[in-house]
């Protein structure tokens, strides 16, 4: 009786936290063919994008809710602002409180919301709000990442891949021509990186760290793979993969054109090695599209272009990619799930993606909006894209955070040289193949 | 042990009392309690154990009981904090020792025993995390204790002013947060541009991948715990060191004893009860060492410097493993407490 009482206060306390998050308004049921008349309030959260002029990084979103809440005027769309180093967590703490809110930002693959959450209810399908047509113009890979047995568990709104960014000042200074149309293989990547490297400057740095790719097209250039097709054994201590990490690691130990601190934790750190005006010590790093974006703007306007990771043994210039985009909480009501999902749909629309495009530095998940050319004054975004083309993702498995993990780990120690590639990649295994024996 | 009535009634003596015959307990209940006066009663009761134990027990109840009512004006004004600390302390506490026991999930729980417990045990992880979190505690706590007792004691022969001064001086850097601080070590541990391999570089030692090497990293993560001022320390001592009776410094003075035999024969000895809490806090606070991890290293390179808060964390709000996180924090709860009770016996003051 006790711990029941205790259960249930501690319940009703973790309810009141969230309370300010939560769907507060009492949603009552209607007909479908009612659901324009719905009241209510639909609590979305969402993150900073880019400033205004008074440095509102909220600005698109809350003019996006003024013109809905205009079509709508009974319904209250209330705007949880959510820092996105916060996000995953947030997300994490109001989910295991059953109080999270009706729509998210969310990378399915992500460590926050994930294939669980699918299983256990908490995103909701949105296949009955989005007709065949609608769907039709995504782009597949875009539609299959938020689409788990058949169904529809989120929109896409944006593609990211990872690319080489080149600092050609550094290129220029060191009398080093770039790669012709941003290609090479990794022999030659090899060559160019030594001629950079000297002078208090590196070739090449990347950083190792769970949830981040950057260094992946590595291990995947001669055809490795974590994990097989369906899933349930782990593949990256095969010798393809074996290899790609062996390169990677050459880059610092045999090469010797990456600096010491290559492999660690440090993001911030690599990032301000290539793009801080003051430090720029390293020729070469690879980064995820934002970097683009950033690396145009005044803090750190960059001479620069993008390139193609090496190609290895597979002939294909392969990277990582990923699909941002918004999902449907569970609620009570389907007229609030119908008016949310139309919600989603004027946040997702083809305008909006192009708009997030040219201001937000991602390639657009619609393919009328790709249509529009959004990156036509804006070579380097456009050449990024065109990489997309190789983008392998990575694997949608329920304890993916875990296994990745596991995997970095080790990588993080065969980049510091404790450990030889075989090695750790071996030793990944052990943990990866527990975790997928659960 | 032994049968007994229970004998209640007044006492000309305040307060709580009782007698023990071989037939009978006689028990003195304050009137505040009972509103009886008058002389000793007694009432029939079932038959009841009188060990020694169990009569300190009873004598104590009664005796909180007594005091609490007595002072209740006081524990009204305190209801406030105490029901917060219930709602936000207690309940939760229990609440994750229930958890523990349960493999919970969004939409249910199921109750699976030990079975969180063994898994807790069983990682490889976890293990590695407690070996450096005992790692980092051993290190750290010592030399947070003892920079702080030097440093007091360098500071309190000062004037009031420059007392002051210094008290501000340390206890302001300890106002900062931790991610800051830990954002600037980040920096001043950069492999290329930080100051530590700016000052080895001075004596030809070769650069050092401070976080980003196994062996290098947790003693970085120490280091920086160590550098870093006890400021609440500081405070501390010093305030129990303006407490210490003057008049004991003049007699050893008087005998001959030179300053450091008055420090290490009456500051060091008259400060245990202070040593005591401060060793206990700060044990507690590296066993939870956090922010630094998240911040510096993310627990690795490899598990290097894996700790048990940041496992908690991730196995909670990453793996949503909540009844494993629950056993796990439990584990950390008993091992603070096993300590906590180690060096309460180890440093208590028996005078």
């Amino acid at each position: 009786m006790k711990k029941w009482l205790m259960g249930f206060i501690s319940l009703m306390l973790i309810l009141g936290i969230f309370a300010g998050c939560s769907n507060d308004d009492a949603s009552k049921d209607l007909d479908s063919d009612d659901w324009k008349e719905w009241e209510g309030t639909i609590t979305m959260w969402d993150g900073p994008r880019w400033a205004d002029k008074d440095d509102n990084k909220y600005h698109w979103i809350e003019d996006k809710i003024s013109e809905f809440q205009k079509d709508y005027p009974n319904v209250k769309i209330k705007l949880v602002k959510t820092p996105w180093a916060e996000m995953n967590d947030k997300l994490s703490v109001a989910i295991a409180g059953r109080a999270w809110p009706d729509i998210a930002p969310v990378d399915i693959s992500g460590g926050s919301i994930n294939q669980n959450h699918i299983n256990q209810g908490v995103i909701a399908p949105l296949d009955d709000y989005f007709t065949d047509e609608d769907k039709s113009d995504f782009y597949e890979n875009a539609l299959e990442a938020y689409t788990t047995e058949g169904k529809l568990y989120g929109v896409p709104t944006s593609i990211s891949v990872h690319a080489m960014l080149l600092n050609l000042d550094i290129f220029e200074e060191k009398g080093v021509e770039p790669p012709k149309d941003g290609k090479w293989t990794y022999d030659e990547f090899v060559e160019k990186m030594k001629a950079l490297t000297g002078d208090g400057v590196d070739g090449f740095s990347t950083y190792i760290l769970p949830g981040y790719y950057e260094a992946w097209p590595f291990l995947l250039m001669d055809g490795g793979y974590p994990l097989n097709e369906d899933m349930t054994e782990y593949t990256f201590d095969s010798k393809e993969a074996v290899s790609g990490l062996q390169k990677l690691v050459d880059l610092k130990y045999k090469h010797d054109v990456a600096p010491e601190s290559m492999g660690g934790e440090d993001v911030g750190g690599t990032w301000k090695a290539w793009a801080a005006s003051d430090q720029r010590t390293v020729a070469v790093e690879p980064w995820a599209t934002w970097a683009i974006a950033s690396a145009q703007t005044e803090d750190f306007k960059t001479n620069f272009m993008v390139a193609e990771y090496p190609t290895g043994d597979t002939g294909e210039p392969v990277t990582i990619g990923g699909v941002g985009g918004y999902v449907m909480f569970n609620s009570k009501g389907d007229a609030k799930k119908r008016m949310t999902a139309e919600f989603i749909k004027h946040i997702t629309n083809t305008d909006e993606q192009v708009t997030m495009a040219k201001n937000y530095g991602t390639f657009p998940a619609r393919i009328s909006a790709a249509d529009q050319e959004p990156f036509a004054d804006n070579p380097q975004m456009a050449r990024a894209q065109e990489l997309s083309q190789h983008a392998v993702p990575v694997p949608r498995h329920e304890n993916w955070a875990r296994i990745d993990e596991a995997i970095q780990k080790e990588l993080q120690l065969a980049l510091n040289g404790e450990k030889e590639p075989a090695e750790a990649l071996k030793a990944a295994g052990e943990e990866v193949n527990s975790i997928l024996s659960e | 042990m032994g049968l007994a009535h229970l004998t209640v009634g007044t006492s000309p003596l305040d307060g709580v009392g009782y007698r023990l015959s071989s037939q009978s307990l006689q028990f003195y209940i304050h009137n505040y309690v009972l509103g009886l006066e008058g002389k000793w009663a007694t009432l029939e009761t079932k038959p009841v154990t009188t060990n020694k134990v169990e009569q300190t027990a009873v004598r104590n109840t009664n005796s909180l009981l007594k005091r609490m009512y007595k002072n209740r004006v006081s524990y009204f004004f305190l209801m406030p904090k105490l029901l917060f600390f219930f709602l936000f302390m207690v309940v939760p506490i229990v609440w994750a020792f229930i958890l523990s026991f349960q493999e919970f999930n969004i939409m249910g729980s199921t109750w699976v025993g030990f079975d969180n417990y063994i898994t807790a045990f069983q990682s490889n992880v976890f293990k590695i995390s407690l070996w450096n979190t005992f790692l980092y505690t051993i290190v750290t706590v010592p030399a947070f204790v003892i920079t702080a007792l030097v440093i007091a004691s360098l500071v309190q022969p000062l004037g009031k002013l420059s007392q002051s001064f210094f008290r501000a001086a340390f206890y302001l850097p300890t106002v900062t947060s931790m991610v800051i601080i830990a954002m600037v070590w980040r920096w001043m541990y950069n492999y290329r541009f930080g100051i530590f391999n700016h000052i080895i570089g001075w004596f030809g030692i070769e650069p050092v991948n401070w976080l980003g090497q196994s062996d290098s990293a947790l003693p970085a993560l120490m280091i920086m715990s160590i550098l870093i001022p006890p400021g609440a320390g500081i405070i501390i001592y010093l305030a129990a060191m303006n407490d210490i009776d003057q008049s004991l410094y003049e007699a050893a003075k008087i005998d001959g004893a030179n300053a450091l035999q008055r420090w290490l024969k009456i500051t060091i000895p008259m400060l245990k009860p202070t040593t005591l809490y401060l060793v206990i806090l700060s044990t507690i606070g590296s066993f939870q060492v956090f922010t630094q991890i998240i911040m510096m290293t993310g627990g690795g390179p490899g598990n290097a410097t894996e700790t048990i808060v940041h496992v908690i964390y991730k196995t909670a709000f990453r793996d949503f493993k909540f009844g494993l996180a629950s056993a796990q924090s439990v584990i950390l709860f008993f091992i603070i407490m096993v300590f906590a009770i180690f060096q309460y016996r180890s440093l208590r003051d028996h005078h």
